[in-house]
């Protein structure tokens, strides 16, 4: 392995006690930034956004679908990074990120499947269609749950950690399933609406909620990661003595 | 090299001939699920050769499924896996090692076995080269990505429901280009490009899946 | 060393060369391009089998939707432009239901020659805008119409 020297902030951020504490400042602030977006998002998609020529209100819901979904799967992509980077450079502080990143990122699956459900109603006639960009989305959660249930399994939680980096490594083969499956096989999802490199297909006072409503929902991730990774250090470090010294301070 | 390789592979299958329940049971198994859909859904003819290409495929996953804890359980169980692990070949080849064995004794006989179960589902005839095709190009595949599943179980017990929980989802891309290739061949149209992509997804398990065992085996070893 | 270093070279080898054949076999599948239905075409020219439970693709024919005046009956033709196939639907059709709109209709071929759909998807595109905005573009275009017609005369 090549051993290449990493920076400062690496280091500072792979050690339980500087993470805990960190997140602990962060914390208020994102929560403070993911309700304010959220709010703005909401209201303007909801309210102010104009109706589309063609599906009317309904596609309105597209708010809180799309945002969903790309968050479903970055985090599937972090949470297989941060097993490599907890398996190759042995930092526990990744592996409870991981730990942190997948009930989450379940729970953003199972929002992104349900609202794709009620809007695909009106406007393609059915509620489920095995087209494949539903049905890989299908398969992430079910990825999510086969990862969840591996932690179940294992007591040992550091064995645990690295079973599950192992396993979503070999998951994160799914996504570019996902992302290319749409070009793959032709079917009835319409291609993605946003891409990094193309001027999106939607007028603005269509699209700007929609960024806000993605930034919003990825503050809101990254605060809910935050809230979960400092209960796991808290489940994992419990008798560690910086720990105690905190909370004995009251700053914790 | 390739003396180790193959005397490891001969050494399962003798494993595998002193106890050849432990193989046969799946195989039983293939021919059970296929003939519980005439009995469930319909014995009609034009319905059930509809079903066919998706039904062997299905029942071609599950069958292999059950035999995944064969690869390692008894090696892990006698120590001889942790002896394999320390010794100075490279650990891929036995995984692949270990592979291949498992898809002699399980995905060879499924290939064999399946122009049988497609007459009980009245598949056209003319299928029938398509869908060996498919089968051969497929079966490895689910073998690769399986040992991966059966690594992980090594230090977990009872990890049987488990392992399918992992290692089902895998199987999709499998699942969804050999159903459409057996498909396509029983309607007469081509199937290369299904083809094609068996292919490309056999090449990609045996690029990926031969480290992530040997990985999940030396997690396994640390439980023991 | 050497042998460990010939050994990383064998795989960096192996690893390019699987590389370079996935990626050639994706490539050469998607040039065969997998149907996933059948155009009105392909129908015409026998290429389905009619006991077959398959799918149909096409745009809507302007014009060709019939509705039962007392039933949620419909009836419509949809064409690639080169032949056009008789669909019948028995159900409630999706909001982006409209003619001259593709769609894909599930459903099993009968003797005739006409097409019985148990289910019919609109296919939408990518493309979202307010009505205004549309309206605006079909005006444009009516009136781009209505001059080249003017000077025709």
């Amino acid at each position: 392995m090549a051993h290449f020297k990493l920076p400062r902030w690496f280091h500072q951020l792979g050690s339980p006690k500087w993470f805990y504490q960190f997140a602990g400042l962060l914390q208020p602030w994102l929560a403070l930034i993911s309700l304010v977006l959220l709010f703005w998002g909401i209201m303007w998609g909801l309210l102010y956004a104009p109706a589309d020529y063609q599906q009317g209100n309904s596609f309105r819901i597209i708010y809180v679908h799309v945002p969903t979904a790309i968050l479903s799967q970055s985090i599937f992509m972090m949470l297989a990074v941060a097993g490599a980077i907890g398996l190759i450079w042995k930092i526990k502080m990744a592996f409870i990120v991981a730990r942190a990143c997948v009930p989450i990122g379940a729970s953003m699956t199972v929002i992104a499947l349900l609202t794709g459900a009620i809007w695909g109603k009106p406007t393609w006639g059915t509620f489920w269609q095995w087209d494949a960009r539903l049905t890989s989305t299908l398969v992430l959660l079910f990825l999510y749950l086969g990862i969840l249930a591996l932690y179940q399994a294992i007591s040992d939680r550091q064995i645990a950690a690295r079973a599950t980096a192992i396993l979503s490594l070999v998951g994160l083969v799914n996504l570019p399933v996902i992302k290319y499956s749409v070009d793959w096989w032709h079917t009835i999802h319409q291609p993605a609406t946003f891409t990094l490199t193309q001027k999106p297909n939607m007028p603005a006072e269509m699209y700007l909620p929609l960024i806000v409503m993605v930034s919003g929902i990825y503050a809101l991730f990254v605060l809910l990661l935050l809230l979960r990774t400092r209960n796991e250090i808290l489940a994992q470090e419990g008798r560690s003595g910086w720990l105690t010294k905190l909370l004995q301070e009251g700053h914790a | 090299m390739l003396k180790y390789y193959l005397c490891l592979v001969w050494r399962d299958l003798l494993l595998v001939m002193r106890q050849p329940a432990a193989v046969f049971n799946p195989l039983v198994f293939f021919v059970l699920v296929v003939s519980l859909f005439p009995l469930g859904v319909t014995p009609q003819a034009s319905q059930l050769s509809q079903l066919a290409a998706g039904v062997i495929w299905v029942a071609a996953l599950l069958s292999t499924l059950l035999s995944l804890d064969l690869i390692f359980r008894s090696d892990y169980d006698d120590g001889s896996l942790e002896q394999l692990l320390l010794g100075s070949q490279p650990s891929w080849l036995l995984a692949l090692a270990k592979v291949t064995a498992h898809w002699l004794v399980s995905g060879l006989p499924l290939v064999i076995l399946a122009p049988i179960v497609s007459s009980m589902l009245f598949m056209p005839y003319h299928a029938l080269p398509g869908m060996l095709l498919a089968l051969l190009l497929g079966t490895p595949t689910l073998s690769l990505f399986g040992a991966v599943g059966a690594a992980l179980m090594t230090g977990v017990k009872d990890g049987g429901i488990l392992l399918s929980l992992l290692v089902l989802p895998w199987y999709i891309p499998v699942l969804i280009f050999g159903a459409s290739a057996v498909q396509a061949a029983s309607s007469g149209m081509p199937m290369n490009a299904q083809l094609a992509l068996l292919g490309a997804l056999l090449i990609f398990a045996l690029m990926v899946t031969p480290a992530a065992t040997v990985a999940a085996l030396r997690v396994g070893q640390m439980q023991g | 060393m050497h042998l460990k270093r010939k050994r990383k070279l064998q795989q960096l080898l192996l690893l390019t060369v699987g590389s370079g054949l996935i990626i050639g076999l994706i490539l050469y599948a998607l040039s065969e391009n997998i149907n996933l239905f059948f155009s009105p075409s392909e129908i015409a020219s026998r290429k389905a089998y009619p006991v077959q439970r398959i799918k149909v693709g096409g745009m809507v024919r302007e014009g060709s939707l019939e509705r039962a005046n007392d039933s949620l009956q419909v009836s419509f033709m949809i064409t690639d432009y080169q032949h056009d196939l008789v669909v019948y639907y028995d159900g409630i059709l999706p909001d982006l239901f409209r003619e001259g709109q593709g769609i894909v209709a599930q459903g099993q071929l009968q003797a005739d020659g006409a097409f019985v759909a148990d289910q019919v998807l609109a296919k939408h595109d990518e493309n979202y805008m307010p009505p205004e905005v549309s309206d605006a573009i079909e005006q444009a275009s009516a009136a781009a119409n209505a001059t080249t017609e003017q000077t025709d005369l």
